[in-house]
């Protein structure tokens, strides 16, 4: 039986393994995809001790500093998690706090895969976000053939061409900001009035020659014959609500990855985020949650790895007190 | 042993785990950057029907995506 199962594959999930290992935790971290939405990232530029590092080499750095210590990787999706019964504690001496107990009386669960059934006494939940699609008209049709997620994947394939992003945060200026790297032209199609990055990026997206902000304004279709050729908006741009675009990447969110945990009776709130406290507790004793997938109000990586930590250490407390 | 090509560009992160996860097991590949090469490029179009990297071809079973058990299963691994 491990004391902790993390389940999740980015870099708080890693970072909830580094300080589970320090803690000499019993641990197996099970992810389907291991890397996270942080591959993603081109540039990270506020994780205190690298002035700038790209997301991938942040992850596998963490990575590499989990797997110094004793604890297990399991690629694997994790289907289901499930309260156990009839678990032995680890001391029959000290009673057990009625609120570590489930419904039968025992302590601990069962994280299902595929193959197997693995017993834990504690869960951290690190399973982040997806990216949100706009879902307009054309979008599935055209994934990947001029619609895309991932400006560092597959910004370099539209080298001087014309370059449309949706969205108005952060994230979708950052994007920006890269294709402007390969491309003759990017428009940011944002549905407000003001982009909402931070005052760096704004800054960087006002003196870039190649962005143009098209304003309170939202595609409502993609169009094209095999690849995509154009959008149509719902105001018109200079006398016409369709815009040509060779590729239109799209930033408009994350969805929490939280259906597994609310499956297991873990509270969520209206946005699908797990709602924690400050010590990364859920509602379920003995399962802690952290990183995107949790209602912090401001998310990166840096956020997401010191909740992991927390985490990490709550469960701790709690193997300790069983 | 299998031929293997992957069609890449040099900033794609799941590129770079494709590789690494190639040579990881012993796997030798001929690396194509769509960015830079037109060939290239339009081979990944005819193979693929689309523009998203990493695509495998792996003895003519096209990949599309970092996807480790499709890619396990094709080099029976």
């Amino acid at each position: 039986m491990y004391d902790l199962i993390i389940i999740g594959g980015g870099v708080a999930a890693f970072a909830a393994a580094i300080y589970a290992g320090r803690l000499q935790l019993k641990t197996l971290l099970v992810g389907e995809k291991v890397g996270g939405t942080i591959m993603l990232t081109d540039e990270i530029a506020n994780y205190p001790g690298f002035k700038k590092i790209t997301g991938m080499e942040l992850f596998l750095r963490i990575k590499e500093h989990a797997q110094d210590y004793d604890i297990e990787v399991l690629e694997e999706r994790a289907e289901s998690i499930e309260r156990q019964t009839g678990l032995v504690r680890n001391s029959t001496d000290v009673p057990e706090p009625a609120d570590r107990r489930n419904s039968n009386g025992a302590v601990g669960f069962e994280v299902v895969t595929k193959d197997e059934r693995l017993k834990t006494k504690t869960v951290i939940i690190a399973t982040g976000t997806h990216l949100r699609k706009l879902n307009v008209p054309g979008e599935a049709e055209f994934a990947n053939r001029g619609v895309h997620y991932c400006a560092l994947c597959d910004g370099a394939l539209y080298k001087n061409r014309v370059i449309g992003v949706v969205g108005g945060s952060d994230s979708a200026a950052t994007e920006a900001l890269l294709l402007s790297e390969y491309a003759e032209k990017v428009f940011i199609i944002y549905r407000k009035e003001k982009i909402r990055a931070e005052p760096v990026t704004a800054q960087r997206v006002d003196r870039n020659k190649k962005i143009e902000i098209i304003n309170n304004t939202n595609v409502i279709e993609m169009k094209g014959d095999k690849f995509l050729h154009s959008v149509i908006l719902d105001k018109p741009y200079k006398g016409s609500n369709e815009l040509k675009l060779d590729a239109l990447f799209i930033q408009v969110g994350q969805i929490p990855l939280s259906d597994l945990a609310a499956a297991a009776g873990v509270a969520t709130n209206e946005k699908k985020e797990i709602i924690i406290n400050r010590d990364c507790e859920t509602n379920i004793p003995g399962i802690f949650a952290c990183g995107d997938v949790v209602d912090g109000r401001f998310k990166q990586a840096i956020t997401g790895v010191a909740q992991a930590v927390t985490a990490a250490h709550s469960a701790y407390e709690y193997v300790a007190g069983l | 042993m299998a031929k293997t090509i992957v069609y890449s560009t040099e900033t794609c992160p799941w590129c770079h785990v494709a590789k690494d996860f190639l040579k990881d097991n012993n796997i030798e590949f001929e690396a194509k950057d769509v960015a830079k090469d037109d060939a290239a490029r339009a081979e990944l179009i005819q193979k693929s029907g689309q523009l998203g990297v990493p695509v495998l071809d792996i003895d003519g079973t096209i990949i599309v995506g970092f996807d480790k058990p499709a890619i396990k299963k094709a080099l029976d691994l």
